[in-house]
C-alpha cells in the first residue's frame, strides 16, 4: 500500500538522518589548534598531539626569540587557538602580552584552560639572588633563571608531560593515544641524547666561549666548558675593552671555538676568532634555524655535529 | 606498595640508630656498638640500592634531567626530605630539595600579586632661534609617568598612566599666558581605564579616560614616538598631547574571508579633548570610527592601513566638525639579523571640515615620516610636517626635521632632533630637540 511504502520511505529517511547525526560528531572532530612561541615547542608538540593537532610557532627558528615584532596578523591565529604555549621566565615579555590582549581568546589568557607555560617544573640554572632592583644593571637579566632550558633534549622531555597535560585537558578522549606519543617521544630523547653524549665525550670539557648566555643547558647536558661571553653583560654589545679581556682569556685558556646564534652579527666574533686562530660556528638557537632542521631531533643532532666539526677543524685541545 | 614498606624500614632503621648508647658509654659496650653500626650502616647502604633500583624502574619519579653522577646525590637528598617529612622537619627542608622549580613558582606567584609598575622618564633639553619664545633655550624633565597594569580578574584588565611633569612650550606659537618653556608643574591622570577580555564576538570595550584610536601615533604614549616633538597636524588639529578624552571604546576584531587583521573601533567619548582646537568648547559627545588594516607583505615587511573619522561640535552653536584622516605605516624589518637593520615609512594626512557662523572652513595637513636603522643601536630618521589650521585654510606652516636616535638597551633611548620651522605668521627658525627617555620597573611590551 502507498502508505505504507510512504511509512518505509519516511522510516528510511529518519534512519539516515539519525545515522548521519550519530557519525557527525566522528567526522567533525576538530583538530587542537595549538600556537606556539618558537617553534621548539610546535614541533614537540606535533610530536605529542600528532594527528589530533595542527601547530604554528609565532617566531622564525632563525629570529632572536627576545625580539620578535608582535605583528596584528598574528592575533588573528591566536584568536582561533586552542592552546597557546609560551618558554616564559619572561623570554617572551617584550611581545607575548600584547598579542594575547589583542587576540580576545579569553582561553589562551595566563590562568585560562588553553594556556601553557612550557617552563613549569623545568629545574632552571642561573635562578639570580639578591636584590632584585639591581638586576638590570647586569644587562638583560631575567629575573626567574635563564629561560634557554629547552636547548637540552631532557628538559625537553618535561616540556613534553606539560603539553601532554594540557592535550589531555582539551581532548581527554585521545589521552591514551597522546600518552603512547609522549612515551614514544622520550625514547627518542633518550636514545638520541645517549647517542650524540657517546659522540661528544671524546670532547667532554672543550673549552668555548659564546656570544651571548644562551648555552647554559646546552653545555650542562653535554659537558663543554663555557669560559666566557663575547657580549660584557647580557643584551649588551660587545665593547673593544671587553673583546680584549675575552682575547687574552682565550689564549691563555686555548680557547678556539666561538659559538654564536644566526640571529647575532658575527663581525666582533669573527674579529676576536682572527687574533686568536679560532674558529667562528654558527649553532642554531631553535628548529628551523636552518633548512635541515625540521624538528625538535634534529636541532641537537645539528648542534653536536657542528660542535664536533668546529673543535676538530680549529685543533681544539680536548680537556677532562 | 613495596617501595613504602622499605621506606618504613629505613625509618625503624634510623630509630634504632638514635637509640644506640652514646660514646660516653664503657669500652666493650662502645666497640660492640661500633660493630652494629657499622653492620646497619651497610644495611642501609643496600636499602639505599634496592631503593634506587626501584626509583629507576618506576622511572617517571626520577627526574629526568639528572646526570648519572648526580643521581646518586639527589636520590639521598631526596630520601632526607621524606625523611625530614616524616619527622615533621620544616617545610624549607622540602622546598630546597624540590629545586629551583618550586623556588620559582614561589616568587612568581608573590610577584604576581601587585600589578605591574613601570616609572618613565622624559627629559628635554632644547634650544631655538625663534623670537617668540620667553626662553632661546632651556631643559627639564617634561614627563615623568607612573604607570600600573594588572588583570583585575577573568574578565578585565586595568591599565592607569599618572605623569608628572613641566609644561612645555610650543614654539611654533610662543607664549601662551599659562605656560612658558619650564613653566607649570603639572600632575594628570593621563590614561585610566578598563578593558574586557571575555566579551563575545571577538569584540573588546574599553571605558574610562583614555588616548584614542585616531591615526597612528595618538594612541601609544608620546615618549614611545620616534621623533621628539608633536607632528604639527596633531598640534593644530588634536591638541599638543593628542587626543585623550573620557568615554567608550568598542572594537571588533572583523572575520574576513582573507585572514588578515581587520579592527573596527566605535568610540563615544564626552568631548572633553583639552588643547584640541577642533573641538573646543563642545557640548556634544565626540564620535570616532576608525578601521585599521595589517597586511603581511613578506615575511619581513608589512603594510598598515587605517582610516578614521571624528565628528563633534566646534562651539556652544553646535556647529560641526568632521574630520577624515588616513595612515599608512611600511615597515620592512628582516628577522634573521632583525636588531640589526630596519626601515620604517608612516604617512598621515587628514581633511578637516568646520562649520562656522561665517560659513565653512576646509582644511588639510599631513606629515610622513621616515626612519632607517644604520647599526644595532643607532636610527636615522627624517620628518616632512604641512599643517593648515581648523579655522584657517588659507594658511599653512611647514616643517623639516632630521632625528638622530640611540637605543643604548631597551629601557632607555637618546634622541636629537633638529628642526627648520616656517610658522605661517612669523619667521622661519632652527631648533635642537635633546631627549632622554628611560624606563624602570616592569619590562614595558611595544606596540607594532
Amino acid at each position: 500500500m502507498s502508505f505504507a511504502s510512504g511509512c518505509k520511505i519516511r522510516f528510511m529517511v529518519a534512519f539516515c538522518v539519525a545515522a548521519n547525526i550519530a557519525v557527525l560528531p566522528l567526522r567533525a572532530e576538530k583538530k587542537i589548534s595549538v600556537v606556539t612561541t618558537l617553534p621548539d615547542l610546535a614541533s614537540i608538540a606535533q610530536e605529542i598531539g600528532g594527528e589530533h593537532v595542527t601547530t604554528f610557532a609565532i617566531a622564525k627558528g632563525y629570529q632572536d626569540p627576545h625580539f620578535v615584532d608582535p605583528k596584528p596578523s598574528y592575533m588573528v591565529r591566536l584568536q582561533k587557538a586552542d592552546l597557546f604555549v609560551q618558554i616564559g621566565l619572561d623570554l617572551e615579555t617584550g611581545w607575548v602580552p600584547p598579542l594575547l590582549d589583542g587576540a580576545r581568546n579569553p582561553d589562551i589568557l595566563p590562568g585560562g584552560r588553553g594556556f601553557v607555560d612550557a617552563s613549569e617544573n623545568v629545574p632552571l640554572l642561573e635562578v639570580p639572588a639578591g636584590d632584585p632592583s639591581k638586576l638590570r644593571s647586569q644587562g638583560d637579566i631575567h629575573a626567574y633563571g635563564n629561560p634557554h632550558y629547552w636547548l637540552d633534549p631532557l628538559r625537553g622531555k618535561i616540556v613534553a608531560k606539560n603539553l601532554l597535560d594540557a592535550l589531555v585537558r582539551m581532548q581527554p578522549e585521545n589521552q591514551g593515544y597522546f600518552e603512547k606519543n609522549l612515551q614514544a617521544f622520550n625514547l627518542k630523547i633518550d636514545t638520541l641524547t645517549q647517542r650524540l653524549a657517546a659522540r661528544f665525550a671524546p670532547f667532554n670539557g672543550s673549552r668555548v666561549i659564546a656570544f651571548h648566555n644562551s648555552w647554559p643547558y646546552f653545555d650542562e647536558r653535554f659537558g663543554f666548558d663555557l669560559v666566557g661571553f663575547m657580549e660584557p653583560k647580557p643584551g649588551i654589545p660587545p665593547t673593544p675593552r671587553h673583546l680584549v679581556a675575552v682575547i687574552k682569556k682565550m689564549k691563555q685558556a686555548e680557547v678556539r671555538v666561538i659559538i654564536i646564534a644566526p640571529y647575532y652579527s658575527k663581525k666582533s666574533s669573527k674579529l676576536v676568532a682572527s687574533k686568536t686562530d679560532a674558529v667562528v660556528v654558527e649553532l642554531a638557537g631553535s628548529v628551523g634555524a636552518e633548512d635541515g632542521i625540521k624538528t625538535y631531533f634534529d636541532l641537537f643532532e645539528y648542534n653536536i655535529n657542528k660542535l664536533i666539526v668546529a673543535l676538530q677543524t680549529s685543533g681544539s685541545p680536548a680537556q677532562q | 606498595m613495596p617501595f613504602e614498606s622499605i621506606l618504613r624500614i629505613r625509618f625503624c632503621l634510623l630509630a634504632l640508630l638514635l637509640f644506640v648508647p652514646s660514646p660516653a658509654t664503657t669500652q666493650p659496650v662502645k666497640a660492640s656498638a661500633n660493630q652494629e653500626i657499622e653492620t646497619l650502616k651497610s644495611e642501609v647502604r643496600k636499602l639505599r640500592e634496592t631503593v634506587d633500583s626501584l626509583q629507576a624502574t618506576l622511572g617517571r619519579q626520577v627526574p629526568p634531567v639528572e646526570s648519572e653522577d648526580v643521581k646518586a646525590d639527589s636520590a639521598e637528598a631526596r630520601l632526607e626530605a621524606e625523611l625530614a617529612a616524616e619527622l615533621a622537619v620544616t617545610s624549607e627542608v622540602r622546598a630546597e630539595n624540590d629545586g629551583a622549580q618550586l623556588r620559582g613558582t614561589v616568587s612568581r606567584a608573590g610577584a604576581s600579586l601587585n600589578p605591574k609598575i613601570s616609572v618613565i622618564g622624559s627629559f628635554l633639553g632644547a634650544g631655538t632661534t625663534a623670537d617668540a619664545v620667553e626662553k632661546s633655550y632651556d631643559a627639564g624633565l617634561t614627563e615623568a609617568e607612573f604607570s600600573f597594569q594588572s588583570y583585575i580578574d577573568p574578565y578585565a584588565k586595568a591599565d592607569f598612566f599618572i605623569a608628572f611633569g613641566h609644561e612645555v612650550e610650543d614654539p611654533f606659537i610662543g607664549p601662551d599666558e599659562e605656560a612658558a618653556f619650564s613653566g607649570e608643574f603639572e600632575t594628570e591622570l593621563e590614561e585610566a581605564y578598563l578593558t574586557t577580555l571575555s566579551l563575545p564576538f571577538s569584540l573588546q570595550l574599553k571605558a574610562g579616560k583614555f588616548r584614542s584610536a585616531f591615526g597612528k601615533i595618538n594612541q601609544p604614549h608620546p615618549h614611545a614616538w620616534d621623533f621628539v616633538d608633536v607632528p604639527r597636524m596633531y598640534m593644530n588639529y588634536l591638541g599638543g598631547e593628542g587626543l585623550v578624552d573620557r568615554g567608550a571604546s568598542l572594537n571588533w576584531l572583523v572575520p574576513n574571508p582573507f585572514g588578515f587583521y581587520q579592527q573596527l573601533t566605535l568610540e563615544v567619548t564626552s568631548g572633553a579633548t583639552e588643547g584640541s582646537s577642533s573641538f573646543e568648547a563642545t557640548k556634544e559627545p565626540l564620535y570616532l570610527l576608525h578601521l585599521k588594516n595589517f597586511f603581511d607583505l613578506h615575511e619581513s615587511t608589512t603594510l598598515e592601513v587605517g582610516f578614521s573619522g571624528l565628528r563633534g561640535t566646534n562651539d556652544a552653536a553646535r556647529n560641526i566638525t568632521n574630520i577624515a584622516a588616513v595612515d599608512m605605516t611600511l615597515r620592512w624589518k628582516p628577522l634573521r639579523l632583525n636588531r640589526y637593520k630596519s626601515f620604517e615609512w608612516i604617512t598621515e594626512a587628514l581633511v578637516s571640515n568646520r562649520e562656522t557662523p561665517a560659513g565653512e572652513v576646509n582644511s588639510t595637513a599631513l606629515y610622513s615620516f621616515l626612519r632607517y636603522q644604520i647599526g644595532k643601536r643607532w636610527f636615522l630618521g627624517g620628518r616632512y610636517d604641512y599643517s593648515e589650521f581648523p579655522d584657517n585654510g588659507d594658511a599653512h606652516e611647514s616643517a623639516w626635521s632630521g632625528i638622530l636616535s640611540f637605543f643604548a638597551t631597551e629601557f632607555q633611548k637618546l634622541e636629537l632632533q633638529y628642526q627648520h620651522g616656517s610658522p605661517a605668521d612669523a619667521a622661519s627658525f632652527d631648533r635642537v630637540l635633546l631627549r632622554a627617555v628611560f624606563v624602570i620597573g616592569a619590562h614595558g611590551a611595544h606596540q607594532y
